[in-house]
Order: structure tokens, then sequence, then C-alpha cells
């Protein structure tokens, strides 16, 4: 079997980076795919059968961008055994469907759902303290686990092939989405907490006041979750802000 | 220079722009690191991370799943620092009070985002039958620079939309400063609060967690206490 040399996988994987550079409503990542693969096919055939290959190469794609390098690593390792004329128990296409929804859904519910958020929370209470280290400290957490997945589940599914569906399976990532995501909210009820008492103690109100705020948040969630947009709960409570710091200076003019 | 600090704008509204979707999403697009970045360019890090952290929670909640395309925050937080630094600088006004109707002007045009992400996705699309004539004739080559090109097409959007909310807001905050000011210095340290709350209320609104109301309101109640207490 051909092996592949070490700067010609790290070509793809460089070329991953940009797999969503032609995103578009027809095949989404499918430009991308054929993008990072193009060095390993161009490899292993000849233009006149690298032609016929390649037509599997440019179709539908979309998974979660941090994953993908996980099924192309597999789909190199088969490119490489049917170059050696080995037969396939899986066609590409065929795998690539099968993989790509299910590692979309758990990406989608770990990076954006649960770890993204995470990192937010706690950039965001260094911001509120005023710390500058705060962008460093998100990029830092959220970029590790993203960066693992991308180089090892690149390298470890390039080795195993079709099998490397175990290797995602063995890190129970819907487990760690759902307890992502409750870390998420007690964060943010810390963080929420602790908002809401630096503005209340800096501008010496009494604090039992503070309490009003989780009303309001549920309040909001509640408008949320029924439809309302994001846009519509900023201008809407900024409006009321606004209307209420109007209506309290004219009160103060005739306080004594 | 406004226009020098504008161009710096439109670098860093590039970058993180095709860091949004095109290219390596390291999050560098993000509000919480866009703003302060660009900021941080500008000579005012305190200014960007103001805004950073009164965006950063807002749109948090959507998710950029397959065909979804959530409002641009990244070109509203970095518009809205430059804005608040640069015009800040020209029309001689600065704090909390400004940085927030900056934001406020800039946060609608985020829409403009959406319509441009759109139509760079659809122009990425009307390029899928040349790739698939490219493919028939072999000019594989051919097929790789038109996807690069499509990064081109997310860079224009990312600019398209950072000079909208520019132009909005070089438009918009001369005028209504001066009726909004006074409104604003007594609500800024409220409004400032409000918006990454509102940001909270959304993603408990939409986040799939069984007892969410539950745990954020016990972490809420002993953080808030603990503070209060000690």
């Amino acid at each position: 079997m051909v092996k592949l040399s070490k700067l010609t996988l790290l070509h793809v994987w460089l070329r991953l980076l940009l797999l969503q550079g032609s995103w578009n409503f027809e095949r989404l990542q499918g430009g991308g795919w054929f993008y990072a693969m193009a060095p390993v096919l161009r490899v292993l055939y000849g233009e006149k059968e690298m032609q016929r290959i390649a037509r599997e190469h440019v179709g539908y794609f979309n998974t979660h961008p941090y994953l993908a390098p996980t099924v192309v690593g597999a789909v190199i390792r088969m490119e490489l055994e049917r170059a050696a004329g080995k037969e396939l128990e899986i066609g590409v296409p065929e795998f690539k469907e099968m993989v790509a929804s299910p590692y979309a859904a758990v990406g989608d519910a770990l990076f954006w759902g649960g770890l993204r958020p995470l990192a937010a929370g706690i950039a965001l209470l260094l911001a509120a303290k005023g710390l500058a280290v705060a962008p460093v400290v998100f990029l830092l957490l959220f970029n590790a686990l993203p960066l693992w997945f991308r180089i090892a589940g690149f390298l470890s599914a390039y080795e195993l092939g079709i099998q490397s569906v175990e290797f995602l399976q063995r890190r129970k990532l819907p487990d760690l989405a759902i307890r992502a995501k409750e870390a998420t909210v007690v964060l943010f009820g810390g963080v929420a907490a602790f908002m809401v008492f630096q503005l209340l103690d800096g501008k010496q109100k009494p604090l039992w006041l503070g309490l009003l705020a989780v009303p309001a948040v549920l309040l909001c969630g509640y408008l949320a979750r029924r439809g309302i947009s994001t846009l519509m709960l900023v201008l809407l409570s900024s409006g009321l802000i606004l209307i209420c710091s109007l209506f309290s200076a004219d009160v103060a003019v005739w306080l004594p | 220079m406004i226009s020098a600090e504008l161009a710096i704008g439109a670098g860093v509204a590039l970058v993180c722009g095709l860091d949004r979707i095109a290219a390596l999403q390291i999050m560098v697009s993000r509000p919480i690191v866009a703003a302060p970045l660009v900021a941080w360019l500008l000579g005012d890090v305190a200014v960007g991370l103001e805004i950073g952290l009164m965006v950063e929670l807002l749109w948090l909640a959507r998710l950029p799943v397959g065909a979804a395309i959530p409002p641009d925050d990244t070109q509203v937080s970095i518009a809205g620092t430059v804005l608040a630094i640069s015009l800040g600088n020209h029309l001689g006004q600065s704090g909390l009070e400004f940085q927030l109707l900056c934001l406020l002007i800039a946060i609608p045009f985020g829409k403009f985002g959406q319509f441009f992400d759109r139509f760079a996705r659809q122009y990425n699309g009307r390029k899928v039958a040349q790739c698939d004539r490219l493919l028939e004739a072999g000019h594989f080559y051919a097929m790789e620079q038109a996807h690069r090109m499509g990064l081109c097409c997310f860079a224009l959007a990312a600019l398209g939309t950072y000079f909208v909310i520019i132009c909005g807001g070089l438009v918009m905050i001369p005028i209504l400063a001066p009726i909004l000011q006074p409104s604003l210095s007594e609500s800024a340290e409220w409004l400032r609060l409000a918006l990454p709350l509102v940001g909270i209320a959304v993603i408990l609104g939409t986040i799939n967690v069984s007892r969410a109301l539950t745990l954020f309101g016990a972490s809420f109640g002993m953080a808030f206490l603990l503070m209060w207490l000690v």
C-alpha cells in the first residue's frame, strides 16, 4: 500500500482549516472537502483516474468543522486501500453520508452549545473586572479541545480508517456536551449575580433589589423561547431603561 | 485621523469575518476577542472590553448550524468599538454613555450581516455548476481556485457589513448623541448590565438542559448571597 508523506498529510490538515471557504446552500462544505482531499488524490491517482474518483469527492458534505478532520482522515485511509486494489467494505460517499450528520450533531452540541458559552462566561467574569487578559483566556479555554480533536481525530482516523468511529464513541461526547451545558448554566448564574452585585454596590442601592434580576431574566428567557428575537429584546429592554431614566430624572426635580 | 482608524477596523473586520465561517474558526471572531483586539490597535483596550462584554452573549445562543445564519455580532462589536473610539475622539465624546450609544446604533445594523452572508453563500452556490464543468474537463487546480475565491466572497461580505454599520453610525450618532446623551448618562450602567442579562436569558431560554432554571436560580442566589454577606 502507498504510504503518504507527512508533508502531504500536513497539507491536507492545513487545507481543512479552510473547509468552509466556499460554503454554499447547494453542497454546503462539498467544495472544501474536495479542496482538502485534492493533494491526496493527486498522489494516489493519475489524471484520468483522478477524474473518476474525484466525482465521489465533490458532492454534498456537511459536518462540524472541528470533527471534519476525523472524517477526512478515515477517507484518506479508504482511498489508500482502494488505490492498493483492496475491496472497500463501504463506499466513500456512503461513509461520508453515514458519519457526517451524527458528527455534526455531536460537535454542535459540544463545541457551539457547551464549550463556547462556558469559555465566554469565564472570560466575561474577567472582562467585568476590567482584566485585559479576558480575550486571551477565552481563546485558550475554547481552543484547547477543538485543536486536540482537529489533530488527534485526523491522525487516529488516518490510522484506523472506518474504525475511527470508535475513536469518537470512546470519548462519550454527548455526555460531555450535557456536562458542559450544565456547567454553563451554573456559571451564568454566578456571572449574572456578580454583575448585578457590582452595579448595586457601586451605586449604593439596596442590595435586595438584585434578587429582582432573576424574574427579569426568566421573563426574557420565556419571551425568547416564545420566539421573540434577541434584537427585539435588546430594543425593548434598552427602551424601557431609557424611559425609566427619563422618568426618574423628572421625579427627582420635584423631590426635596 | 478617522480614515486611518476606519481602515484599521476594516483590516480586523476582514480577518475576524473570515474566522467566523470560512477560515480557521479559532473564534477570534467572538465579540469578547474581536472588540478588544481592534480597540488595542486603536489604543484603548478598555473600550473594546466593555463593548465585547455587552455584545458577547447576545447571539451566542444562535448556533451557526447548517444553513442557519445568525446576526453578525462580530462586525457589530468591531464597528461599534471603532465608532466609539474614533468618532468619540473626533466629536470629543467618551465614556460608557457614548460607547452604549455607538453600540445601540450598531446592533440593529448587524441584521445586514445576514443579508451579506446569505449573498456570499448564494454566490458560492452559483459556482457549483462551474466546478462540475471544470471537473469534467479535468481542471482540478481551477476547482481549487474556485474554492479559494469563495473566501473572497466571505471577506467581501464581512467588509460590506462593517462599512454599512460604520456608515450608519457616522450618519446617525452625531444627530442622536445630543438628544440621547442626557438619558444615557442616567441609565448607562443599567444598560451595561441589561445587555449581558438579555444574552443570558436568551441562552437559558434556548439551551437544552433539564432543570436549567433551577441550576441558574440556585447558582445566582448562592453567589449573590455570598457577595452580600461576606
